[in-house]
């Protein structure tokens, strides 16, 4: 049975391990509302902030620049800092990037994401989306935004920080379909949902 | 000034009984640009509570490396009484609630999990009838869980106390300033247990474990008030 659990209720006795859990005398209870599949034992987060992992891709704006460092807007509560020293591309104040996560440290008091590998995306326009809802927004191996891109002709790229760049296309459609997935991410059959919702208003 | 009967033919002046509850409505997530809101209806208090966060701190100096920090505003909006609470800015009161209710978060949120970063919690008091405080807590609670960061547990409050010999639960105002003893708690239920505690008046031991006896009793309509809010978010959209 699925059932959506709220933050401090007991999930199961035993421990699960999983985002937006927490344990407490061998049992597992929930810190964020949530989804639990009793048969499969899977919890899967309604809710929630994105912490940063090594290997993750993010999308972020370049807010500054300084002698060795540029700043990222991540939307997050940690900026992203890429090192001039080993990047050479040539940003500005204002690029939108795609980069990857390649540690999350402790850096002039604070806390930040350092990125590696940034690629500028030129044009375009960013929406944020709640970091838990992205995976039903890429789909299955890729289903769901292959089917967006494929009915809106437009370019998107999904960073797992909630930010979502859009270019070209049919991009108010596509902007309804990410939002329509975002709001209805605990629904099931969405994929086919969003494919009538794109073929009838493609049109 | 006379203190007015608060009792009349064995029931409160709005015709309650001693352990009946006003009517509790609360919608989740009303706010689009907070991390995570919600709305309290409670008798005659409406409340907005407001979550912003995890965010960077300012002034820097107040970060924790080790934790992220708390800061709670609670105000009453200056329309929201008829009396002198509702006057615009902070005063000593308003001071006082903020922090008070500040420390019930801080035992519940997992600070650990986001150091260097300030979560806001915003209480506003639209209109006030007895027992915001509480309200306010209620609604926070719900507003944290609509926000995604993690807590332990969601909180309720409620306020009560004792009138002449009885025990009643859910002060309205003029219960409220004219009753014997007001206490004003605030429980985590799973974990079971209490994060405020505070008392305006006199009570005995023995009242007062009565007083928690039923505070338990009427909890599972604030808790169950909490959940549908929450649950009705996701309900509308499927």
């Amino acid at each position: 049975m699925v059932e959506i659990v709220l933050p401090g209720s007991k999930i199961t006795s035993g421990i699960i391990k999983a985002d937006g859990t927490y344990i407490e005398n061998d049992s597992t209870y929930a810190s964020v509302v949530g989804i639990f599949d009793e048969e499969k034992r899977h919890f899967i987060p309604l809710e929630g902030l994105w912490y940063p992992k090594e290997g993750d891709r993010v999308v972020g704006t370049i807010v500054t620049r300084r002698i060795s460092v540029y700043m990222v807007d991540l939307n997050s509560p940690y900026k992203g800092i890429i090192m001039t020293k080993f990047e050479h591309s040539r940003l500005e104040e204002g690029d939108i990037i795609e980069a990857t996560v390649r540690e999350f440290k402790e850096f002039d008091d604070a806390m930040v994401v350092v990125l590696t590998r940034p690629k500028r995306l030129f044009g375009g326009v960013l929406l944020n989306i709640k970091p838990t809802k992205v995976p039903r927004v890429i789909g299955k191996g890729n289903t769901m935004i292959d089917q967006i891109t494929q009915a809106t002709k437009c370019s998107i790229i999904v960073g797992l920080n909630g930010t979502v760049w859009l270019k070209g296309g049919d991009i108010n459609l596509a902007t309804e379909a990410i939002k329509t997935i975002e709001l209805q991410a605990h629904v099931s059959g969405l994929t086919d949902k969003i494919k009538n919702m794109l073929e009838k208003k493609g049109k | 000034m006379q203190k007015p009967e608060l009792i009349k033919d064995g029931k409160r002046l709005d015709g309650r009984d001693f352990e009946e509850l006003r009517p509790l409505k609360i919608v989740a997530g009303i706010i689009k640009n907070a991390t995570g809101s919600a709305y309290l209806e409670w008798g005659n208090n409406k409340v907005l509570a407001a979550v912003y966060g995890p965010k960077e701190v300012l002034p820097k100096h107040l970060a924790d490396p080790e934790k992220a920090i708390v800061k709670c505003r609670y105000a009453m909006a200056p329309f929201s009484s008829l009396e002198e609470h509702g006057r615009a800015g902070p005063n000593r009161r308003a001071t006082e609630i903020s922090k008070v209710t500040k420390e019930v978060f801080e035992n519940l949120i997992m600070l650990e999990k986001f150091p260097s970063t300030e979560i806001d919690i915003f209480i506003e008091i639209l209109q006030s009838d007895g027992g915001t405080r509480s309200a306010g807590i209620t609604a926070a609670g719900v507003a944290l869980a609509d926000s995604g960061i993690p807590i332990r547990d969601i909180p309720f409050a409620v306020a009560g106390g004792k009138i002449g010999d009885k025990l009643a639960i859910d002060f309205n105002k003029i219960e409220d300033n004219y009753s014997d003893a007001d206490i004003p708690i605030a429980i985590s239920p799973n974990l079971d247990r209490v994060l405020l505690l505070q008392m305006d008046g006199k009570m005995t031991k023995e009242e007062f474990s009565r007083y928690l006896d039923m505070v338990e009793r009427v909890s599972k309509q604030i808790i169950s008030a909490q959940k549908n809010a929450l649950l009705e978010k996701y309900k509308v959209n499927g």
